[in-house]
């Protein structure tokens, strides 16, 4: 039982089960159990009003005034502006999407691996294993990249990196280099991501029927065909949801790109150059922030927002429309 | 209709037809072979480039922060060191005693609301309740700096309360509330169905059925998932860093700023003491054995219940 | 000789090598150690219909998924004795296993069609898996195998339709045209009837007694009166006080129903127990 997994593989509950009789309908008298049950729910249609209202306010000065900059903007000048948020867009964008990419190669063969290729025994003592480290928490990872995975890197892997062909283009210049960079956050963060994908995605590819593989067998296929043209596709739905979960952890990671990004708001693409995301952005900013800084770091938040939202709505209708494809299934 | 008229010889091209079958199926087995080889080698190999980062991590976890674990750092609170003491650092007892604090105002705060709002989404069909479980899987999703963002701006702004264990709490608390509803909800949903028909049988009122047979069935999974909710508010740093304050004091009032194990980490990670650095090793340390009992705890919970119900 | 062996030897019957589809020699199956079926001699005949009927528990699902080695799957599986499929010993031989599947084909209890498919993407499906890709060739083998399980005319017209469209009973002929696509020499078929209707179920009776003129069909069977109705030769297994099955009698139906050798086969037939 996976507490991540079951709520992206849930909806199949909700059929004909659980409703024995509407609260609200009028046959029923409401009784102080249904008003108990309705407050709380009000409190928490509050709180998250309140949770996306609050910010949007506080954040409004900057929206009203610099709104371009904000998105646009290179430079972050405290205490009084310019506030440009644009490093810190590219920065979020590159360290993410790096780090889904690294998670979703390794995490799918891993995960087809523990199914696949593990003996039954070990099997689940593995799937504990991967769950723990999804729930290992974030400051931890930032903690190793920053005092063990960074100084080996600069030290060993940087050298090596910056001598290939087009190093510059991809790395950027050596003499601004010093450790922290765009590159380790990513590593990082994919790092920090895996156990995720993998718990999720072993799931859903431990419940395609078996009776699907001994019958692809049956017909002859290899085990490779039976991995990538049944049971990957079987198990799409999954797949997506796993995928989404785990970029929505990659932008939305705070401390452990504040440790080893490097903290510069330099519009660049560099990847071992240092830089930083809106989330760690805000972070390391906000302590000595006054006014018109905290209204644009409250923006940022806002931007922050409107990503996590948009993934997770994305997320939704992807898996929305698996469903009904498979549904006629 | 009987489809059986069309079984008709087999003809010229049926045969021709499946010789090239035969002699296609044959000709490509072996690069077939091959590829399936190579591909779960690849595969296989994924399994270990996964497990060696997070092999390393714990190993170093392990090595540097079980020396850190002493007696002085569970009792006594965070020194500064300096020239003459360089190793004077103290212990984190402050940051202990915070973190439980702030976990503990934020379990009181968030449980209630998640578990009773969890029940209302698993048995109600209103449009609201719709409304309500797409908020919740959104916010379940959302970067936990933003409920620092939001506790700051309410608790701290709006409500005047300054740098306090319960803004940090309200932070932790609008993180977990999210989990703890989803798991609520499946939990409740997991009932199975003939149980409430029972008790509406027996004659008993909707919501006492709710409250007396439903509840009770589902408690396991409640129970698991505000372990699992708790599990993570314990790692959370995002959300306590812009409001709790710090410090180096035990203290753990709700009104009274607070430090917290995670802030520690992240303080003092970039310390230019080595024996700052190496102290907050064994904090990592702690945290992630309390963040594996929990999930260990969750799960042998969750399975022998499972065990009992079958 | 004792009576086990008496029975044993008149297990046998001697065919004509060109008319055996498969030879099963002292045939066992083992399990981390446990036997789980044992002492099975005797040869499938070509193009016909074998069945293997016998209580719950006595092998012969085991037996059968020798048969296309799906026991390499299982680990500690363990399947001594010799197999043959046209003079090779599919296991000690020189086929590959996927090979040997391409040649044995099977259909399972419940129908199983890939859920992520079409009609069309389904039936040829074992065309794709061995690297087959011409169209016209895929087109024609998807014809013919649905021509062969009686389904052609009703999805003929929406082939490329999701295969979960269909009936349980369609599902089910469904993959028995896809069984058929790869032209099998032999097709084994395990209870293929016990998840369907009784029309689901006398509609795919009838398909296997066209069938048998192109495939020889294996049937595992739990309903006697089927095994009756579409056989043509019969092995009656059962399970001894080893908790292991073993091949009691085989012979050709007629003689199984009507006079058996050995009186559990009779019991059997006659329902005593099941």
């Amino acid at each position: 039982m996976s507490l991540i997994g079951e709520s992206i593989v849930d909806s199949e509950l909700r059929g004909d089960k659980g409703v024995v009789e509407e609260f609200g309908s009028s046959t029923t008298s409401r009784s102080w159990y249904h008003y108990l049950l309705l407050a709380a729910c009000v409190l928490f249609a509050a709180v998250s009003v309140g949770f996306v209202g609050s910010i949007i306010e506080k954040s409004g000065p900057t929206w009203l005034h610099h709104p371009a900059t904000l998105i646009t903007g290179g430079g972050w000048q405290s205490p009084n502006g310019p506030f440009g948020g644009l490093a810190m867009i590219i920065g979020t964008l590159e360290t993410s999407l790096i780090a889904l990419v690294i998670a979703v190669v390794i995490g799918l063969g891993t995960a087809i691996s523990i199914v696949f290729f593990i003996p039954r025994r070990l099997r689940n003592i593995v799937a504990t294993f991967v769950e723990l480290l999804a729930a290992v928490p974030s400051i931890v990872y930032g903690l190793w990249g920053f005092l063990v995975l960074a100084p080996w890197m600069y030290s060993t892997v940087d050298p090596w990196l910056n001598s290939w062909p087009f190093a510059r283009e991809i790395w950027g210049d050596p003499s601004q280099q010093y450790g922290p960079s765009l590159f380790l956050a990513a590593i990082v963060l994919g790092v920090m991501i895996l156990p995720t994908f993998v718990a999720i995605s072993r799931e859903v590819i431990a419940v395609v029927p078996n009776d699907l593989i001994e019958a692809s067998l049956s017909l002859g296929a290899t085990r490779w065909q039976v991995i990538r043209k049944v049971v990957l596709p079987t198990s799409r739905i999954g797949l997506f949801g796993a995928t989404f979960l785990a970029l929505a952890r990659a932008t939305g990671e705070t401390v452990a790109v504040a440790l080893i990004a490097g903290g510069v708001a330099k519009v660049q693409f560099h990847l071992l150059n240092p830089g930083t995301s809106i989330a760690s952005w805000i972070a390391t900013e906000f302590g000595e922030a006054q006014g018109n800084e905290i209204s644009a770091l409250m923006a940022l938040g806002v931007l922050l927002m409107l990503l996590s939202f948009s993934l997770s709505l994305v997320s939704r209708w992807l898996v929305g429309r698996q469903r009904k494809l498979l549904a006629k299934v | 209709m009987n489809d059986l008229t069309q079984l008709e010889e087999p003809t010229e091209i049926d045969q021709s037809m499946r010789e090239e079958i035969r002699r296609v199926s044959h000709a490509t087995r072996a690069r077939r072979l091959l590829i399936s080889r190579v591909m779960t080698t690849l595969c296989a190999l994924t399994l270990a480039v996964t497990a060696v980062p997070l092999v390393l991590l714990l190993f170093q976890l392990i090595k540097r922060g079980a020396p850190e674990l002493t007696w002085t750092f569970f009792t006594k609170v965070p020194e500064t060191p300096s020239l003459i003491a360089p190793n004077a650092t103290g212990g984190l007892s402050n940051a202990i005693l915070g973190s439980i604090a702030l976990n503990i105002y934020a379990a009181i705060l968030a449980i209630p609301v998640g578990v009773l709002v969890g029940v209302y989404l698993a048995e109600s069909l209103s449009k609201f309740a719709s409304a309500l479980r797409i908020i919740a899987q959104t916010m379940a999703g959302a970067p936990s700096i933003l409920m620092g963002l939001f506790a700051f701006s309410f608790v701290l702004q709006d409500l005047h309360v300054g740098f306090s264990a319960i803004a940090g709490s309200f932070a932790l608390a609008v993180l977990m509330l999210p989990v703890i509803i989803i798991a609520t909800e499946i939990a409740v949903l997991n009932v199975p169905n003939t149980l409430r028909e029972a008790g509406l049988a027996l004659g008993a009122k909707p919501h006492k059925v709710s409250m007396r047979v439903v509840i009770p069935s589902a408690l396991t999974g409640i129970v698991t998932g505000c372990i699992l909710a708790i599990s993570r508010a314990i790692g959370e740093t995002a959300p306590v860093l812009l409001v709790i304050g710090g410090g180096y004091l035990n203290t753990w009032k709700p009104l009274s700023p607070v430090s917290a194990l995670p802030l520690s980490i992240y303080e003092n990670a970039k310390s230019e003491w080595p024996s700052q650095r190496a102290q907050v090793w064994g904090a990592a340390l702690l945290l992630v054995i309390f963040v594996f009992i929990l999930s260990l705890t969750a799960r042998i919970w969750a399975s022998r219940k499972q065990k009992v119900s079958n | 000789m004792s009576e086990a062996q008496v029975t044993k030897s008149q297990a046998v019957i001697v065919r004509d090598p060109g008319h055996t589809a498969m030879q099963l020699e002292d045939v066992a199956v083992s399990f981390n150690g446990r036997v789980a079926v044992r002492d099975a001699t005797f040869d499938i005949a070509k193009n016909r219909v074998t069945s293997l009927i016998g209580p719950s528990g006595s092998g012969k699902t085991t037996l059968l998924r020798a048969l296309n080695r799906l026991h390499d799957l299982t680990p500690g599986a363990k399947v001594s004795g010799r197999i043959v499929l046209e003079g090779t010993d599919i296991y000690r031989g020189d086929m590959t296993v996927t090979e040997l599947r391409t040649r044995v084909g099977m259909v399972f209890q419940r129908p199983n069609p890939f859920p992520t498919m079409s009609i069309y993407d389904n039936v040829v499906s074992g065309l794709r898996f061995n690297g087959i890709k011409k169209k016209s060739l895929l087109d024609e083998a998807a014809e013919t195998s649905l021509r062969s399980a009686a389904l052609w005319d009703s999805v003929e017209s929406r082939l490329k339709v999701a295969a979960s469209n269909l009936s349980g009973g369609e599902q089910q002929r469904l993959c028995i045209a896809r069984a058929l696509a790869m032209d099998p020499e032999v097709l084994l078929m395990d209870e293929p009837t016990s998840a369907l209707d009784p029309i689901a179920t006398l509609k795919i009776e009838e398909l296997m007694t066209t069938l048998k003129e192109r495939v020889t069909i294996i049937i595992v069977t739990h309903n006697m009166q089927q095994a009756a109705r579409i056989s043509d030769d019969c092995a009656f297994l059962l399970m001894g006080e080893d908790r292991a099955g073993e091949l009691i009698e085989f012979d050709t139906t007629e003689k199984i129903f009507n006079n058996p050798n050995d009186p559990r086969t009779l019991d059997y037939t006659l329902g005593r127990f099941g």
